[in-house]
């Protein structure tokens, strides 16, 4: 048995189904006949995947992989964009991902994947809002856009008729345009077939939210972070994940009845509000040597549960009801609603609650009988910074504790400094009245 | 007229603006926010202007943020402009949100709206979008103030700011001359008065500087673009006097793309106002799908026959920060020679002033105008 271990323990069976979805995805879009597209499809429906040979692919993860695997290579990456021009505070995943475009090669030497279009992906990050651009600079490729619409305040449907009406032409224009360029059919029948499974996933993965509210805790945020990158392969069947979000759930079910944890050692309880810093995870097992756990953030899947007062929950979903509040599909026009959804500010993610529940750390604290709060603020990340601040001193109004560290941005590693950020944490378990386990 | 002085008196002009007219003041920070329909409703737009005090407040509140807006947080949370009854943040830059946040947070009981302004400016439904955003505005305008902002009121408000603008572009076209009569310093200050200062009051006075600037001598210097971050006072362009050179013409969010374009009137108003706002020259992060910025500078510079550009880009300004790679490579394939440097508020004086008078004295030698050669040699 392991020093101060509280709980019983045990890996996850699900593990080897994920590693195999993953192996499976990975090999499905390895083929070189693809269009490549900049963006991301939609938080929805995965678009790309009813178009026969057409794929897109975020220049956040390739940023933060090709940090976290190859650091010279990143810097090499930061000076290629730097000397054009771009700024030292723009987004590190940009400046990383499209430096290597100026070099002309990845990491392993291979050619870089140039893009042959850009699509949105819809953020009020302002980084968002130009990233389609670096990938156009470099050469002419065809370009669609899109708007994110926000507004401070109550929802207001009437407000949003017109925003969700520019949101519809423009994604609608988007996909009808594609099929067009790139001489491609898009397959309305798979977006249909995906839509109907859609709310089932999400519902189980609000469930495993609220599993992750006992104490103590079946998931940690590492495990939700593996299991949220999965994509289904068109060769695994069109169920294959939704029997994966299933067994999970079911799993996890089992370990809150049997009191089963993710951390043996569990006493402390954190949250986060961001993206961590992908290439030094590691603080996550060093926390561990306190005890002390981190449940997930609002950038993870946390912020899906509502609860009532009595204590029930009820599940708010990455995006507002869409099909099960009785949408019609039927015809393209009707996948695109269902895409944008009826809230036209979403899909709520975590920088969209910060603009207008600026409160919802402080609940989500309550809700996950949590002790602390670790927040990053980055240099380099007007999106993952803006308003960091305040979130911090709403916290500690509320009495809890909160270490707040700096560093570049999640996928820059800069001016991270690892070693002082560990003490930090030293620093502020003692301050709690905590000693590594090892030690004590 | 020392529009100078104007700028720097802006507080007790506003409060003066509300003690004789009995109205409010509503702050606004990017330069898309539309005035017009603040005027309407009888109230003084101003402008948020940044402005340097040693910062002892705004560090608790923002981090990274670029410096300009964490001084805008320092003057508002010090009380410096108290006279505020509100403040419109219109969808931009998102550390100008972050200090409307600030502001508003710190002041609940002030009138606080975020108007939405698509960043995909050119799409076919944006014009819609916008004009329903309008409305919603102006109904919180009607609500808050407990009036009915008429077609009338609207009409006017237009025709005064289509007037404030053309005077703007008049006197800016002087600016084109060999030997401009107006320096770079002066009519950013005169910029930042239209900025903070009711409009018909401003329009009087531009119309008697105009009618002044008809009798002034020109200079002829070395001819200058600014471009980058928008600017909250003229130092830079004293600093660039100061050595010999006149900043004739500018791409800044506050200074030319301001008054550029005037509205079209049509019977809907709302939508005229939508068109114009959307249609003016765009700051990087409106400039989101096509690039024009390049092209627009590019144009301006050879309107304006400047000899060289400057690029001034506030420090942690993400969104000049995307779009000098595109400005520098069509000044470098244009041949137009430029000077990119990072500032904040403070425009450290001894280290800009040696790298401008470099570039200024790189300029001149190819300036032969300045050098009179050709005046000089007897046939
Ligand atoms: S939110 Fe932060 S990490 Fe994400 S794109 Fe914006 S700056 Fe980059
Ligand atoms: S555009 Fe640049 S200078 Fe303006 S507020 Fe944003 S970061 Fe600051």
């Amino acid at each position: 048995m392991k020093k101060g271990q509280i709980w019983e323990t045990r890996p996850l069976e699900c593990w080897d189904l994920a590693k195999e979805i993953r192996r499976s995805y990975d090999g499905a879009i390895a083929g070189t006949d693809k269009v490549l597209g900049q963006g991301m499809t939609s938080w929805t429906l995965d678009w790309a995947s009813a178009f026969p040979a057409i794929r897109v692919v975020e220049d956040n993860p390739v940023g933060a992989m090709m940090a976290a695997q190859d650091e010279p290579f990143a810097r090499n990456c930061r000076l290629a964009s730097e000397v054009r021009g771009w700024g030292r505070e723009i987004c590190g995943y940009h400046n990383t991902c499209w430096g290597a475009q100026f070099l002309g090669n990845t990491a392993d030497g291979k050619p870089f994947p140039l893009r042959n279009f850009t699509v949105p992906f819809p953020c009020v990050c302002d980084s968002h809002i130009k990233r389609g651009q670096q990938a156009r600079d470099f050469k002419p490729i065809a370009r669609w856009t899109n708007d994110f619409t926000m507004y401070i305040g109550e929802r207001d449907e009437k407000r949003e008729e017109a925003m969700l009406d520019h949101r519809n032409y423009n994604t609608l224009k988007l996909l009808n345009e594609m099929e067009i360029v790139f001489g491609q059919k898009l397959d309305d029948e798979i977006l249909f077939e995906m839509a109907k499974s859609y709310g089932s996933i999400n519902d189980m993965r609000s469930e495993i939210a609220y599993y992750m509210t006992f104490k103590p805790t079946p998931l940690t945020v590492k495990d939700l972070y593996s299991f949220f990158q999965l994509r289904p392969s068109p060769k695994m069947g069109p169920d294959v994940l939704s029997n994966f979000w299933k067994s999970l759930r079911d799993e996890v079910k089992f370990r809150v009845e049997n009191k089963i944890a993710a951390v043996g050692t569990e006493r402390f309880r954190w949250l986060e509000a961001h993206p961590p810093p992908w290439h030094f995870l590691k603080y996550y097992r060093y926390m561990e040597r306190y005890g002390a756990v981190c449940l997930g953030s609002q950038y993870s899947n946390l912020r899906e549960l509502i609860f009532a007062e009595d204590g029930s929950y009820s599940v708010r979903s990455f995006t507002e009801p869409s099909y099960e509040a009785g949408m019609e599909l039927s015809t393209r026009e009707d996948l695109v609603r269902f895409m944008t959804t009826p809230d036209a500010r979403s899909p709520r993610h975590w920088k969209i609650e910060e603009y207008i529940e600026p409160d919802k750390l402080n609940t989500m604290m309550r809700i996950y009988n949590c002790d602390g709060a670790l927040l990053g603020i980055w240099r380099a990340g007007v999106g993952c910074t803006l308003l960091r601040k305040e979130q911090a001193m709403r916290l500690r109004e509320d009495g809890y504790s909160v270490m707040v560290y700096e560093g570049a941005q999640p996928g820059d590693r800069v001016d991270l400094d690892e070693k002082r950020m560990l003490e930090q944490l030293d620093t502020w378990m003692e301050s709690l009245g905590y000693q590594m386990l090892d030690d004590e | 007229m020392d529009f100078k002085e104007l700028v720097a008196g802006r507080h007790e002009y506003a409060k003066a603006w509300k003690a004789r007219k009995g109205g409010k003041v509503i702050g606004w920070f990017e330069t898309y926010f539309p005035e017009e329909l603040a005027y309407a409703a009888g109230l003084l737009p101003v402008r948020i202007l940044a402005e340097h005090e040693p910062d002892i407040i705004s560090d608790k509140w923002i981090y990274a943020a670029c410096y300009p807006v964490k001084d805008m947080a320092n003057q508002l949370l010090l009380g410096r402009m108290d006279y505020i009854d509100g403040f419109v943040n219109t969808e931009g830059c998102q550390w100008m949100f972050n200090v409307y946040e600030v502001a508003t947070n710190n002041a609940p009981q002030l009138f606080k709206h975020y108007l939405f302004l698509p960043d995909y400016t050119e799409s076919k439904s944006s014009k819609d979008v916008l004009r329903s955003e309008l409305d919603v505005l102006k109904t919180r305008f009607e609500e808050w103030l407990g009036v009915t902002i008429t077609d009338e009121a609207l009409d006017n408000a237009i025709e005064v700011y289509n007037k404030n603008r053309t005077l703007l572009r008049t006197i800016c076209e002087l600016r084109r001359a060999d030997k401009p009569v107006i320096l770079g310093s002066e009519f950013m200050n005169l910029l930042l008065a239209d900025q903070v200062m009711d409009k018909a009051e401003m329009n009087v006075i531009l119309e008697q500087f105009l009618a002044e600037l008809q009798a002034r001598e020109g200079r002829d210097m070395v001819r200058l673009m600014l471009i980058g971050s928008e600017t909250w006072d003229s130092k830079l362009e004293e600093l660039i006097e100061s050595l010999g050179g006149n900043v004739v013409i500018d791409e800044l969010e506050n200074g030319t793309n301001y008054f550029w374009n005037n509205i079209y009137p049509q019977e809907d108003r709302l939508m005229a106002i939508s068109l114009r706002y959307l249609g003016r020259n765009n700051h990087p992060v409106k400039d989101s799908n096509w690039r024009r910025r390049p092209q627009r500078i590019f144009e301006l510079a050879e309107d304006y026959f400047v000899d060289g550009a400057i690029i001034a880009k506030q420090i942690y300004c993400h969104p000049h920060g995307t779009d000098n790679y595109e400005v520098w490579k069509i000044l470098r394939e244009r041949n137009i020679q430029y000077h990119y440097f990072e500032r904040d508020m403070t425009v450290p004086k001894e280290e800009t002033q040696l790298h401008l008078e470099a570039f200024m004295n790189m300029l001149r030698a190819g300036i032969t105008r300045l050098v009179g050669w050709h005046n000089k040699i007897e046939i």
